[in-house]
């Protein structure tokens, strides 16, 4: 933050004048394309949506829409099935969350109890994550691949392996398969997650809650899942936005079917959308799916807090 | 939950000698481990031994087990003008909004970081917030303001939309790691006689290096993976590969073997990303909260 000295000529005075307003305002200029960008991809899809789920027919020229009032809502909700996806939203992301959560902290325990000097630590560990890297579609792939009824291996292993007859997973446990597949792809998430935060967990806090003779079962729900507080709470945050978010595996395993058995509320919006041309109702689906996925996450945030996570 | 997690130093020894027990333990323990490695791998495995059957063996059951491997169905996929198309589409749409998604997001969060910002703690909310907004809710207006503005499958507006993706993600983990470089660093700079810029320039970014990059990689798979925007706001010039994949499972008869292929051409390139930034990945995933290994 030099300032000009009087002594230079008027070229690099001007030249030294740009340079101070680079240097000066830096922090404005490091700040403004992000908040720019933040703008448009938040303030400005929000209120777009809003507009659309108000008016009848979508039209740019904002000035000629004719108002609908609130008849997208009422359509969405009576005729639109938006009650229904909500429901099923709701189950995939609390069974999935619980199953991710619960099976990524145990294998989390078991993989950083794995003796030191064992390479299988870090085989496990580097194995574990590798799920993640697999796209929904690719994702959906293998399910359509290994689920078929008449083509895949599980329903071939139990049916000749078990006294069972292999259920058709794709028409009779579709939002079952959903959850399961999601769990076999994102584990991972809360895996790593957890077992960096056991990792942190200081050696001399466990020691001490050992020496006081404490089960097992209390060293971890007194000592260390307090300690891991911030963590368990990030993960499970960011998990849960995420399974909000579901779209593609789903899309591309039953495309929300059979019947709407397993339309969530992404996969409804997009077919009121672009199969039924029912803009304005998508919009209000959209809207109302807007407001109640930040209004939990909100709720989330104030219950738990964000202490340990802040500076 | 906790009970899984067999301490081989539990105290209390009652029925079992400390040795037995132990072995006992270790054993359980590499069961489950090994069990869910198995869970893993498999359907991984079944993907990709499907790609490379020839065509008659793929849909066989029972399962050929040994069979010849054949790159058949990969040459059937390269010869297909549209594949290759749209995995260079992805490649070039994910690479240039990861470096832009950096360039915008990186210098915020180093402000964020350094500066007093009034109410930083809702600018953080705010940006988080930008994740907990569904992508079908933003794509509905950007379908008609990419259609106004002439930018329906287009690469630039695809890669305006990955950015919006991963734009949270790096200020929120980069914030984090620039709050771990101590301040000195630059003042040391400056009394030497560095701006502020060429502070940051010199000094900062060459430290938050690893955090850059393992970033990036994330938020590279984020886009690759990414759906919904190229079924939305593409039809033909910017396809994504995602997209391409899906048209397969959406015909009526499914080529299996070339479905699996196309499937597999995927998921290598991020596996490869994946165990690169092991080390990094639990500090990227958590915005920060973890960093220690």
């Amino acid at each position: 933050m030099s300032t000009p000295t009087q002594t230079e000529t008027s070229n690099t005075q001007g030249l030294a004048r740009l340079r101070d307003l680079w240097n000066d305002y830096l922090p404005y200029w490091f700040m403004a394309p992000m908040v720019l960008v933040m703008v448009m991809i938040t303030f400005f899809p929000g209120a777009y949506d809003l507009y659309l789920s108000l008016i009848e027919e979508p039209t740019l020229n904002i000035f000629a829409a004719e108002f609908a009032g609130l008849s997208n809502f009422e359509t969405a909700f009576t005729r639109g099935g938006a009650f229904h996806s909500f429901v099923i939203t709701v189950t995939v992301v609390v069974s999935a969350l619980f199953l991710e959560s619960v099976l990524g902290f145990v294998l989390a325990a078991l993989v950083s109890g794995v003796e030191d000097s064992n390479r299988m630590k870090s085989f496990y560990r580097v194995l574990f994550i590798i799920p993640m890297a697999v796209a929904p579609v690719s994702l959906a792939t293998i399910g359509r691949l290994m689920l078929n009824t008449e083509i895949g291996i599980i329903p071939y292993v139990i049916n000749t392996a078990t006294p069972f007859a292999a259920p058709s997973f794709l028409s009779d446990l579709p939002l079952l398969t959903v959850i399961l597949l999601d769990t076999w792809n994102w584990t991972p998430f809360m895996f790593i997650i957890f077992y960096a935060g056991l990792s942190s967990v200081p050696t001399t806090l466990i020691e001490a809650s050992r020496v006081d003779g404490a089960p097992l079962w209390r060293r971890y729900v007194h000592v260390i899942i307090p300690y891991m507080k911030p963590v368990v709470f990030v993960a499970t945050l960011i998990r849960m936005i995420d399974l909000f978010r579901t779209f593609g595996v789903v899309y591309g395993l039953t495309q929300g079917g059979p019947g709407t058995a397993t339309q969530l509320v992404s996969i409804n919006i997009y077919e009121q959308m672009f199969i039924n041309n029912q803009f304005g109702v998508a919009a209000a689906i959209a809207v109302v799916y807007l407001i109640f996925v930040i209004a939990i996450a909100n709720i989330v945030i104030a219950k738990v807090g964000f202490e340990g996570v802040w500076d | 939950m906790a009970s899984a997690d067999l301490d081989t130093a539990a105290t209390g020894s009652q029925w079992l000698d400390k040795e037995t027990r132990e072995t006992l333990v270790t054993v359980i323990r590499h069961g489950i481990l090994l069990t869910w490695s198995f869970i893993v791998l498999f359907p991984l495995y079944w993907l990709a031994s499907m790609s490379l059957k020839p065509p008659g063996q793929a849909n066989a059951l029972p399962p050929e087990w040994i069979f010849l491997p054949t790159v058949y169905n990969y040459i059937q996929l390269v010869q297909q003008s549209e594949f290759v198309n749209a995995f260079a589409n992805s490649l070039f749409m994910v690479s240039a909004s990861v470096v832009l998604v950096v360039l915008i997001g990186v210098p915020a969060a180093y402000v964020l970081s350094r500066y007093d910002i009034p109410m930083e703690r809702d600018v953080l909310v705010w940006i988080l917030s930008s994740r907990m907004l569904p992508p079908i809710a933003v794509v509905l207006p950007f379908f008609f303001i990419f259609r106004a503005l002439n930018l329906f499958d287009s690469r630039i507006g695809m890669v305006l939309m990955y950015i919006s993706i991963n734009l949270s993600l790096v200020v929120w983990v980069m914030k984090a790691f620039f709050d771990g470089i101590p301040e000195t660093l630059e003042e040391a700079a400056r009394v030497d006689g560095a701006t502020q810029f060429q502070g940051f320039m010199k000094v900062v970014l060459p430290a938050a290096k690893p955090g850059i990059f393992s970033v990036a990689i994330i938020s590279f798979i984020f886009a690759w993976i990414e759906l919904l925007f190229g079924l939305v706001l593409t039809s033909f010039e910017a396809v994504p590969v995602t997209l391409f994949v899906y048209s397969f499972i959406g015909s009526r008869s499914i080529e299996w073997g070339m479905l699996a292929a196309a499937s597999t051409a995927m998921i290598v390139p991020v596996v490869i990303f994946l165990i690169a930034v092991n080390k990094y990945l639990a500090a990227g995933l958590s915005f920060g909260v973890v960093i220690k290994e």
